[in-house]
């Protein structure tokens, strides 16, 4: 390979953002870091979202909605959480728009999980087609990508994430599919463990977060958000994140590390 | 069973699906808007530190309430079997972060399989 095995580092040094290793190289091409996103997710996240969707898919059957529009949240809005949000409200009679509003504000970690992921990509690739990526983007994927960029050449990783959460969505129209169809055949004991797989791994994947500030903020996150959910369950998202993740970047500035920030 | 188009009693069919689109393109807005403004952001920036320190406390805050304030089913299993399955888990999990996802995931799953059997 011709190109440079420099990675572009920035000397002025943020010790916590997993970004400015020296990364060995990983992949030939792009389609080789994109076929390793596709065997990343191909196990224990394929899996757990697998899960997940089969769970939801047969909550759109015991509660009386038709396959169609259940597998249709699946592939327009590919978010477990609000696509629950959604069925609930709808159960319940709440307005189109009502349904709308909240499952807006469940999404509003979409908004700070790309501006977290995009920066890491290779400058020449954040252009408009990241709009289209951005849909590939969920919770699973995001966490893998965060764990696996700094191990990847800045000019791959688009191609890796898209490998990776490509398969993901893919998977999770027949899980929804599959699950609508069994729902009621399966006993109760395994649909409680399907339904315990996504938050477990998600926690899991936490013990895996490095850097201090963001071990921090998900502790506090933990912390917090039963909290504000008390408070009111539609904002507790939204508020839990920023007071924790306030509090977080505070104590990483003024304790953590011995040197003043400067505000970028 | 029932007539695969079945809906919601609760609700007419044209509104459900007038939900779905205003859910679907709310969103994709979020996520688009977090195209828009990573656009602008610097990886190495003081925001970007501290947007992920939000995001991690968001994801934590939604993974609590999975777990500790959960809805249906998962309801029905009492606080402290939740919590003492995640421990376990986690437990496994610690032992080798490197190697040890599956076999972490496989416990707690089973765990709470075997507890859903035995009761």
């Amino acid at each position: 390979m011709s190109s440079s095995n420099q990675p572009r580092i920035d000397p002025s040094d943020p010790s916590e953002t997993p970004l400015e290793e020296a990364v060995v190289q990983r992949f030939k091409n792009p389609r080789d870091a994109f076929w390793s996103g596709i065997r990343d997710a191909a196990g224990a996240p394929a899996a757990v979202l697998f899960a997940g969707m089969v769970g939801f898919g047969a909550m759109g059957k015991t509660n009386g909605f038709d396959v169609w529009f259940t597998t249709s949240t699946s592939f327009f809005m590919f978010a477990l959480p609000g696509q629950v949000v959604l069925l609930e409200m709808a159960i319940t009679g709440s307005s189109a728009l009502a349904i709308a509003l909240a499952v807006t504000l469940t999404s509003t970690r979409f908004i700070t999980m790309t501006v977290t992921l995009f920066p890491q990509l290779h400058q020449s690739n954040r252009n408009r087609s990241l709009y289209a990526s951005v849909h590939l983007l969920a919770m699973t994927a995001w966490a893998i990508s965060m764990r696996e960029f700094h191990a990847i050449e800045a000019r791959h990783r688009l191609s890796y994430f898209v490998g990776l959460g490509l398969l993901c969505w893919l998977i999770s129209v027949p899980a929804t599919i599959l699950g609508f169809y069994l729902a009621g055949m399966v006993p109760a004991a395994v649909t409680l463990g399907l339904v315990f797989i996504n938050p477990l791994f998600f926690l899991l994947t936490f013990t895996e977060v490095k850097p201090w500030i963001n071990r921090t903020a998900l502790l506090l996150g933990c912390i917090f958000g039963p909290i504000f959910f008390i408070i009111d369950r539609d904002t507790s998202l939204l508020t839990s994140g920023l007071v924790a993740g306030t509090i977080a970047y505070l104590i990483d500035r003024n304790f953590l590390r011995k040197k003043a920030g400067v505000l970028g | 069973m029932d007539a695969l188009n079945q809906m919601s009693n609760s609700f007419s069919g044209w509104g459900l699906w007038i939900a779905l689109v205003g859910a679907c393109l709310g969103t994709y807005f979020c996520r688009a808007i977090g195209v828009f403004l990573s656009q602008s952001i610097n990886q190495e920036s003081e925001i970007f530190r501290w947007l992920a320190a939000v995001t991690y406390a968001m994801v934590a805050a939604l993974t609590t309430r999975l777990i500790v304030m959960p809805l249906g089913l998962m309801a029905t299993v009492p606080l402290w079997v939740r919590i003492l399955i995640c421990a376990l888990a986690i437990g496994v999990m610690v032992s080798n972060p490197a190697k040890r996802l599956v076999p972490a995931l496989l416990t707690g799953t089973l765990l709470m399989v075997g507890y859903g059997v035995i009761r």
